[in-house]
C-alpha cells in the first residue's frame, strides 16, 4: 500500500515553547516535498519528529515532545522507535562513521536480510553510481565535500528506506557543487519511488514547486549550539 | 542523551529511570556506608579534646595547611602557563602522549626517587662532591624530610602537575572545543589583541571553571597525602595526615581515637578551604600575569625532573656497595631483583587488585553515562568525585569498618572494593569528556539505517570512543596500584603489593630493594598505559596516492 507520508504536527514543543503547531504534511511516493523557513524555525525538529530522533539532542539540551501522527504507507509510525521506522536521514555534515572506510560506512547499511553473497555487490553499485569507484578503502576524512555527500547519501539508500529525510543536505557546498549535486540526489531518490522531505533555506534548492512548505518562525526562537 | 530512540515516552522514562537508578545506588551504597561509618566515629568528644591538648597537633596541622596551599598554588600557576604557552604555540597535541607516562609515576615512587637526589649521600652532591663542596663524607643537612616541608611540596608539585595538565588538555584537544576556542582566539586577535591577551580573555575563562574538581583534587591531595609525606616529608612534626595515620596504627585505643579526631579536622580543613576554592573559582580565576620564557624551561625541568627520577631509581635498584663522594657505585648487584622474584606474589596481587578495580569502574561509568540522563549525571557527579576530595585518612577508616560489618575485613574482595571506591573518579573523569563530544546525530543516523541499540553501540560508539576507554582503564589501573593506605588497612597487613613494600623499604632506608620495588611500582601502570595506546590505536586506512575527481 504505496499511500506515502502522512504527518499531522498538533504541536511540537517542549513543554515551555511551541515550536510548530497546526502542521499537515502529505507527500505521494516518488514525490519530493521541500520545507522551507527561516534558522530555528523548526524544520529540523518536524523531520526529527518523523525519523523519531527528538530524543537525539546535545547535552543540556530539552528533548522536544510531538504531539501528532505519523504515517507512512498505511503504518503508524508515531510510537516506533526510529531503527524500525524505515526512514532514511541525511544531514547536512555527511556524518559518516570516522572508523570505517567508505565501503565500510556503505556495507555497515545494507539490511541483515541481504544474503551475505550481495552484500558487497551492493556497495559496489553504490560506488559507482556515485563516480566513486576504487575510493572503497578511502579514509572518509580525505573526500571532498562533494564525495561525502555522496557517500551520505548512498549509505541511506542502501538500507532500503521507504520514505528518505533530507536535512539541509546542500548547505555546506559551494554554489557550483550544489549546482552539480542536486540534480544527482533529485534523480537518485525519485528512481526509489519513495516519499522525500527536504529541508533547506535556500529558494534554488526547491526540487518541486509545486510541493513546497513554508514554516514561519515562533515568536521566540529556541537555542541552538 | 538517552538512546531509546523514538520508545513511547511512558516506556522511555521507566526504563530510563530504572538503570541508572540501580547504578547509582550500586556505587553510592558502599561510599555512603563508609563516610557515613567514618563520620560516626568522629563522635567521641574526649578524643577531641586529647587531639586539642596535644601540642603536635598545631605543628602538624600548620605544616599541612602550608605544604597543601604551597604546592597547590605552584601547580596551578605552572599549568596556567603551561597551556597558554602549548595553546598558543599549538603544541598541546604534540605533549598529550607523554603525559600519562608521567601520570603513571606513583607518588611513592616520585618520593623515592626524589630522595635518592636529594638527601645527603645522594646525586645531586655527589656530582660536586668532593671537587665543588670538599665533602668527603655527607654532611649532616636535612635536605630529605626537611622541618620546612620544601622536598614534600617539590614532590607534590612534580606529581601533581601532570595530572591538572593531562585533566586540561584532554578538554583543549575535545574535537568540538578544540575548533569552536581556536576560532574564537583567531577571532580575538583580529579584534586587536595579542595571542596571549586573546588565551587569557577568550579561552581561559572557559576552561578554568571545568577544572574546579581536578583543582579540587589537587588540593585534598596536597593536604591529606600519606606516603609520599612518610618518605619526604618532614619527620618532627609530620604533616597531620601522616600524624593521624600514625596514630591509628597504635594500639593504645585512647591514640586511635585522637587518630580518628585528626582525620576529622584533616577533613573539616578540606571542606572549609574547597567551599573557599570553590567560591575563588565561581568569581572567575584571576590569570596569572605575562607570559615569559621561564615557563618553557618549568616544562622541561619537569620533564627532566622525571627523567632523573627514573634514572636513579633504575641505578638504585642495581647498586650495591657505593661510598659517598663516587658518583658510579663500585659494586653493582642483581640482588635486589632475584628477591623481588621470589615474592612474585606480591606483584600477582598488585596486578589481580588494579585489573579488577579498573575494569569494575570502567564498566560501571560506561554503563552510567550511557543510561543516565544529562540531568542525573550533573546532579550526582559531586557524589562520584567524593574520593577525590575527601583525605584518604577518612576514607580508609570508613571503609575498614565498612569491611568489618561485611565481613570482608583482610578479604580480597574487600580489598578490591576499597581499591575500587578511590579508582572510580579518576575513571569517571577520564572517560566522561570523551562522551560529551559524541554528536548525538551519530546516534539518528545509525537508527535511521535501521540498526538497534546495541549495534550502535557495539560497532560505532565504542569503537569511536576505544582510545578513551582504554586509557580511561589504564587510568584505573595506575591509580590502584599507587593505593597505600587502604592495601594496608582495610588489607588488615595481609596483602602485601609493590606500593606497600615500596614505601615500608623507604622507611628502613633499604636504597637497592627499596628501588627496586620503586622501578616496578613505576613500570605496571606503565605497562598499562603501553596496552592501552596499543589497544587505543586508531584504524589505519591504507595510503592515498593524489586526491582525484575532486567534485
Amino acid at each position: 500500500m504505496n499511500t506515502g507520508l502522512h504527518v499531522t504536527i498538533d504541536r511540537l514543543g517542549s513543554a515551555s515553547h511551541t515550536l510548530v503547531q497546526g502542521l499537515r504534511l502529505a507527500v505521494p511516493a516518488g514525490e519530493i516535498l521541500t520545507l522551507m523557513g527561516p534558522s530555528g524555525c523548526g524544520k529540523s525538529s518536524v523531520l526529527a519528529a518523523i525519523a523519531g530522533t527528538l530524543a537525539c539532542v546535545p547535552e543540556g539540551l530539552q528533548p522536544l515532545q510531538l504531539a501528532g501522527r505519523v504515517q507512512l504507507n498505511g503504518r503508524d509510525l508515531t510510537h516506533l522507535p526510529t531503527h524500525l521506522r524505515g526512514v532514511g536521514l541525511v544531514f547536512q555534515d555527511a556524518l559518516l562513521f570516522p572508523h570505517l572506510s567508505v565501503a565500510g560506512n556503505l556495507l555497515f547499511a545494507v539490511p541483515g536480510h541481504c544474503p551475505q553473497a550481495e552484500r558487497q555487490a551492493r556497495v559496489t553499485q553504490a560506488l559507482q553510481e556515485a563516480d566513486l569507484v576504487g575510493f572503497g578503502e578511502r579514509d572518509p576524512s580525505t573526500l571532498s565535500g562533494g564525495q561525502r555527500a555522496r557517500v551520505a547519501l548512498m549509505r541511506a539508500l542502501l538500507a532500503e528506506p521507504q520514505a528518505l529525510l533530507l536535512d539541509e543536505p546542500f548547505s555546506k557546498l559551494d554554489a557550483a557543487l550544489r549546482a552539480q549535486l542536486r540534480p544527482w540526489v533529485f534523480a537518485h531518490v525519485r528512481e526509489r519511488g519513495i516519499p522525500v522531505v527536504l529541508v533547506t533555506h535556500d529558494e534554488q534548492d526547491v526540487a518541486d514547486p509545486q510541493r513546497v512548505v513554508h514554516l514561519r518562525a515562533t515568536e521566540e526562537s529556541p537555542t541552538h549550539v | 542523551m538517552s538512546l531509546q530512540v523514538g520508545a513511547p515516552a511512558t516506556d522511555r522514562q521507566a526504563v530510563n529511570f530504572l538503570w541508572p537508578a540501580l547504578l547509582a545506588l550500586v556505587a553510592a551504597l558502599p561510599m555512603g556506608w563508609a563516610l557515613w561509618a567514618a563520620l560516626v566515629q568522629m563522635a567521641d568528644v574526649s578524643a577531641w579534646q586529647a587531639l586539642w591538648a596535644d601540642p603536635q597537633t598545631w605543628r602538624a596541622w600548620g605544616m599541612t595547611l602550608w605544604t597543601g596551599l604551597a604546592s597547590t598554588w605552584l601547580v596551578w600557576w605552572s599549568v596556567a602557563r603551561l597551556l597558554a604557552h602549548g595553546f598558543i604555540r599549538q603544541k598541546l597535541a604534540k605533549w598529550l602522549p607523554h603525559v600519562p607516562a608521567l601520570l603513571a609515576t606513583p607518588h611513592a615512587a616520585m618520593a623515592i626517587g626524589l630522595v635518592l637526589w636529594l638527601s645527603p649521600s645522594g646525586w645531586a652532591l655527589r656530582w660536586v662532591s668532593p671537587g665543588l663542596t670538599g665533602f668527603e663524607a655527607p654532611p649532616p643537612w636535612p635536605t630529605t624530610q626537611d622541618p620546612w616541608g620544601l622536598g614534600l611540596i617539590l614532590a607534590l608539585w612534580l606529581k601533581e602537575l601532570p595530572f591538572l595538565l593531562w585533566v586540561a588538555a584532554t578538554q583543549m584537544q575535545r574535537e568540538d572545543l578544540r575548533r569552536r576556542w581556536q576560532a574564537e582566539y583567531a577571532v580575538a586577535q583580529t579584534l586587536g589583541h595579542t595571542p596571549m591577551q586573546a588565551f587569557a580573555q577568550v579561552v581561559w575563562p572557559q576552561l578554568a571553571p571545568r577544572l574546579r574538581w581536578p583543582l579540587l583534587a589537587v588540593l585534598a591531595y596536597g593536604l591529606t597525602v600519606v606516603d609520599m609525606a612518610l618518605i619526604i616529608g618532614p619527620a618532627s612534626p609530620p604533616t597531620l595526615a601522616v600524624l593521624a595515620w600514625q596514630w591509628l596504627g597504635d594500639a593504645d585505643l585512647a591514640l586511635q581515637a585522637k587518630g580518628v579526631a585528626a582525620a576529622g579536622l584533616l577533613t573539616a580543613s578540606m571542606a572549609v578551604l574547597a567551599l573557599g576554592a570553590v567560591a575563588v573559582l565561581r568569581v572567575g580565576l584571576p590569570w596569572p600575569g605575562r607570559m615569559s620564557w621561564i615557563w618553557s624551561a618549568v616544562g622541561v625541568a619537569c620533564f627532566m625532573a622525571y627523567g632523573a627520577v627514573w634514572f636513579a631509581l633504575a641505578v638504585g635498584s642495581v647498586s650495591g656497595v657505593w661510598p659517598f663522594p663516587q658518583v658510579w657505585p663500585s659494586l653493582w648487584t642483581g640482588d635486589a631483583w632475584a628477591q623481588v622474584m621470589t615474592s612474585a606474589r606480591t606483584v600477582w596481587t598488585t596486578l589481580g587488585l588494579a585489573v579488577a578495580s579498573a575494569s569494575l569502574c570502567l564498566v560501571w561509568s560506561m554503563a552510567w553515562l550511557e543510561s543516565a540522563s544529562h540531568r542525573w549525571q550533573q546532579l550526582l557527579r559531586p557524589a562520584w568525585l567524593l574520593p577525590l576530595v575527601l583525605p584518604s585518612v577518612l576514607w580508609v577508616l570508613g571503609l575498614y569498618s565498612l569491611a568489618l560489618q561485611w565481613r570482608q575485613e583482610g578479604q580480597w574482595l574487600g580489598l578490591c572494593l576499597a581499591h575500587a571506591v578511590m579508582v572510580l573518579p579518576y575513571v569517571l573523569l577520564a572517560l566522561e569528556p570523551a562522551y560529551r563530544a559524541v554528536d548525538p546525530r551519530q546516534a539518528a543516523v545509525v537508527a535511521s539505517l535501521g540498526h538497534g541499540r546495541w549495534r550502535y553501540l557495539v560497532r560505532i560508539k565504542w569503537p569511536l570512543l576505544k582510545r578513551a576507554i582504554a586509557s580511561a582503564w589504564a587510568v584505573g589501573f595506575a591509580v590502584s596500584v599507587a593505593q597505600y593506605l587502604p592495601t594496608l588497612y582495610v588489607g588488615a597487613g595481609r596483602f602485601a603489593t609493590v606500593t606497600t613494600e615500596a614505601v615500608t623499604l623507604a622507611a628502613g632506608g633499604q636504597r637497592t630493594l627499596m628501588s627496586a620495588y620503586a622501578v616496578l611500582q613505576m613500570f605496571l601502570p606503565l605497562l598499562a598505559f603501553a596496552v592501552a595506546a596499543a589497544l587505543g590505536r586508531p584504524r589505519q586506512f591504507e595510503k592515498i596516492g593524489t586526491m582525484k575527481d575532486r567534485t
